[in-house]
């Protein structure tokens, strides 16, 4: 959510700190940022509220109380425009209870005009469009508190009612956007004696607009069912700011306030005559008391918190508190409806009080853990194989096709994998091309995993040389195992883990190997051919050449010359392109014309 | 020239799941394993996360068709569920401490740092004093022995159903603050779904993704070559 650091300050009297001391704030006591921009003389934030707060935070008034809390600087009260209702004949009819709460209002002989400019500033700093001052007053009252707001053309209705109902099959209605949109029993509409105005809670509809002409207006603020909101929304393929907050569950109690605020921006923008409100709301939310002592919150946090710095947090929040018999007794704000137990309380204070208050401690703990055998199969297979001298690899559990599918893919491959076998050829193939760049003389793989049958999942053990692949079920490999013998220690230790140890990227271009072999006399050291390979191969050569035969021809005592011969295989590649036969011909020439500059020696 | 058997190339994660299995079973962890096709119940409803709740969206899942009570676990988080029903069923109680690295899906498409396979690495402790101060220590514990001692680590707010508190936690390493995954004190809820005396017993849950670790460990630009059969990737 984008939310205006000038917005936020006309909350506070005391300077704001500045927007990257408010953005640290934030992140450690409330919730991320995701980043933060310069737009002319204010600072964007884009806040990343977390699920269980979007309720009460959506809003530039949600994160100013984060803000007062966190940083201990006091909310300033809002002055609005006084007005003075005259009465009203506005009839609103609830028909079904998917809508929690219905306050409507009705303004006459308003002036549509443009927005002033502090208010097509604030709208813009956080990417809204400007339209005019009725609809923008709207926007700007929900972007401030939470609260989505509607306003409909009066003299567009059939009469001055207004109905809460269910759409009808074979009803249509056309949005603002132009959208036409099939109704039905499903879904939940505003509606005159005849026509839906609006999809409650998502998008009004043409037949009601306000435009230019709009003298007289019916303003909408209502609460509507949280997962009917967000199933209509998914289903008619609509996302709006109003469905993100609908669909977070707002409080009904927050129509009120909000009632009052937009009234009082548009008699200031607008001017018009206003009348009652009529307010529709049978079921209340009941007032929560939650008993919590600092016993409790400093058990679950391992801290040392005193009493009065919990005292301290409940009035950083706003909270109405009281203490009795050593517990504090909390009235939970009927607008964080997040808030059930103790235990929704203890995040709370450690929040404010700052997670880096909480030390690291390792638990005490005598426990004897048994083995898990599933576990202790793999560790043992996997350690069999490498041993043998298979080397482990891990392949996708997707494949085109299988026994078990998924619903719905990001990819093309939808069925789960029901062996590891193919899997395992594939990576062979790819391995066996890649064998100078290996040093291995020949590919042997494994893959320990999971496989989908209709039956349900199995364990699976894979291996592959050139002569054969085996799959089999862990049981089957493990079958002379006697896991009672043994500990994980004994599987555990000797690995092949490092401390320090990076990662090498390789060169997604075609190497070239080439082979080098050459005969030495006996008595000079095979380093000195080692070296000149490497002095004469380029950055080309990508690593050290790789010694990969050797034999002694028989000594001059039995009519030998005791010559050694030595094979190496040097590897060109470039991470930059493709490389070319020809240059690294010219590479290997100067290799064998340095090796002939030894005269006893001799390339094969 | 003779050659005896070379030892092969173990895979980077499974160097990194063996290197956490060791420091955890040396805390007295235990090491429990589940399933990859999981139930609703044990992938989401024991894990309070409520029916048609926008939580359920943070995590993109796979469901199967033809069985739609069934899913690719979208977390290692099932395994606690298992776990502490288990325990419960053979008149066990509190306390224990098990860790569970497993594979886990998300239907989100493929880039440098997502795949749609994953693992995670689940832990688990509950006791009658088990806080967040010990949730602190031995992360703080199985970061210094796997990375190095010269790393930090810090808390973050965040929010899963399935804790509360819950936290997000980032690691100093090299000089950088990196996120490294989410975890927090278990939800009362999730406890008593399981038959455990929530008034009594209290704990920490973690689950950090092991491919981040991977990644940072080794400095690693992209995850991708994970899951390619490429023995290009086994350096180590």
């Amino acid at each position: 959510m984008k939310v205006s650091y000038n917005w936020l300050q006309n909350y506070f009297e005391e300077k704001l700190p500045d927007s990257k001391k408010l953005s640290e704030g934030i992140i450690f006591h409330s919730f991320e940022v995701e980043s933060l921009d310069k737009v002319k003389n204010d600072v964007i934030f884009d806040i990343k509220v977390l699920p269980d707060r979007a309720h009460d935070c959506l809003s530039h008034w949600g994160i100013a109380k984060e803000i007062s809390a966190i940083f201990d600087l006091k909310l300033k009260e809002k002055e609005y425009k006084i007005f003075k209702p005259v009465s009203t004949n506005l009839k609103i009819e609830m028909k079904d209870n998917k809508c929690l709460r219905y306050m409507g209002r009705i303004i006459r002989n308003i002036k549509v005009d443009k927005s002033p400019a502090w208010l097509k500033e604030k709208l813009e700093a956080i990417g809204q469009k400007s339209i005019n001052n009725i609809i923008d007053a709207a926007n700007f009252v929900m972007f401030d508190l939470g609260q989505p707001i509607h306003c409909f053309d009066l003299d567009k209705l059939e009469s001055e009612k207004v109905i809460i109902r269910n759409g009808k099959v074979g009803e249509k209605i056309i949005t603002l956007d132009k959208k036409e949109i099939n109704l039905d029993e499903s879904i939940l509409v505003i509606a005159d004696e005849r026509y839906p105005l609006a999809v409650a809670g998502i998008k009004g509809g043409m037949k009601a607009e306000v435009d230019n002409n709009t003298k007289n207006i019916v303003i909408e603020v209502a609460n509507f069912d949280a997962i009917s909101t967000r199933k209509t929304a998914k289903k008619i393929n609509i996302l709006t700011d109003a469905v993100k907050r609908y669909e977070n569950e707002i409080s009904p109690e927050l129509c009120g306030k909000t009632m009052e605020s937009i009234t009082s921006l548009i008699f200031e923008l607008a001017s018009g005559e206003v009348e009652e409100v009529v307010d529709i709301y049978s079921n209340k939310p009941e007032q929560k008391t939650i008993f919590i002592s600092a016993d409790y919150i400093n058990k679950r946090l391992g801290t040392s918190f005193l009493k009065k710095d919990i005292e301290n947090v409940w009035q950083r929040l706003g909270f109405e508190y009281e203490e009795q018999n050593g517990e504090f007794k909390i009235i939970v704000p009927l607008l964080r409806i997040d808030i059930t137990g103790p235990h929704d309380l203890v995040e709370d204070v450690i929040k404010i009080l700052g997670y880096e208050r909480v030390e690291e401690k390792l638990p005490e703990i005598n426990l004897i853990p048994k083995i898990n055998e599933i576990s202790y199969k793999i560790l043992w297979s996997r350690n069999k194989l490498l041993n043998d001298g298979y080397s482990e690899i891990m392949t996708y559990s997707f494949r085109d096709k299988g026994e078990v599918e998924v619903l719905a893919s990001a990819s093309d491959k939808k069925f789960l994998r029901t062996n590891l076998s193919d899997g395992l050829k594939e990576s062979f193939k790819l391995n066996q091309i890649n064998m100078p760049l290996l040093e291995m003389n020949d590919i042997k793989i494994f893959e320990i995993g999971t496989v989908f049958k209709k039956e349900g999942e199995e364990m699976h053990v894979a291996y592959c040389d050139k002569k054969n692949c085996v799959e089999i079920t862990l049981e089957e490999f493990c079958k002379d195992l006697n896991i009672s013998e043994f500990f994980y220690d004994e599987l555990l230790k000797a690995k092949s883990y490092k401390l320090k140890a990076i990662f090498k990227p390789w060169s997604i271009y075609p190497f070239i190997s080439r082979d080098v072999a050459v005969w030495i006399p006996e008595g000079e050291s095979v380093d000195k051919l080692k070296q000149i390979l490497i002095e004469n191969g380029t950055d080309l050569l990508i690593k050290e050449p790789y010694l990969f035969d050797s034999f002694t021809k028989p000594t001059s005592s039995v009519g030998g010359d005791g010559k050694i011969s030595y094979a190496f295989r040097l590897v060109f590649q470039s991470f930059e392109r493709t490389l070319k036969a020809e240059e690294v011909e010219e590479i290997m020439t100067k290799i064998t014309n340095k090796i002939k500059e030894n005269v006893d020696w001799q390339v094969r | 020239m003779k050659e005896e058997i070379k030892k092969g190339r173990e895979h980077p994660l499974s160097i990194i799941i063996n290197e956490a299995l060791k420091i955890f079973t040396d805390l007295g962890f235990e090491v429990v394993t589940g399933p990859e096709l999981e139930d609703i119940w044990h992938n989401f409803d024991a894990l309070n996360i409520p029916k048609d709740h926008p939580a359920r969206d943070m995590q993109d899942t796979f469901y199967i068709k033809g069985d739609e009570g069934k899913v690719l676990r979208t977390h290692t988080s099932n395994v606690q569920i298992r776990y502490m029903e288990e325990l419960v069923k053979s008149s066990g109680k509190p306390p224990f401490a098990i860790i569970a690295p497993g594979k886990c899906f998300r239907n989100e498409a493929t880039d440098a740092t997502h795949e749609m396979q994953f693992y995670q690495i689940e832990g688990l402790m509950i006791g009658e004093n088990i806080d967040m101060s010990n949730l602190k220590g031995v992360l703080s514990h199985f970061y210094k022995k796997i990375l190095g001692s010269d790393i930090d680590l810090r808390f973050r707010p965040s929010f899963f159903p399935f804790t509360e508190p819950s936290i997000e936690f980032d690691l100093k390493f090299n000089g950088k603050w990196l996120e490294m995954g989410g975890a927090g004190m278990v939800h009362p809820n999730v406890l008593k779904n399981c038959g455990i005396d929530s008034d009594k017993y209290q704990g920490f849950a973690f689950g950090p993704g092991l491919e981040r670790l991977m990644v940072v460990k080794y400095g690693m630009p992209d995850i991708r070559p994970a899951y390619q059969g490429d023995l290009r990737f086994n350096q180590f």
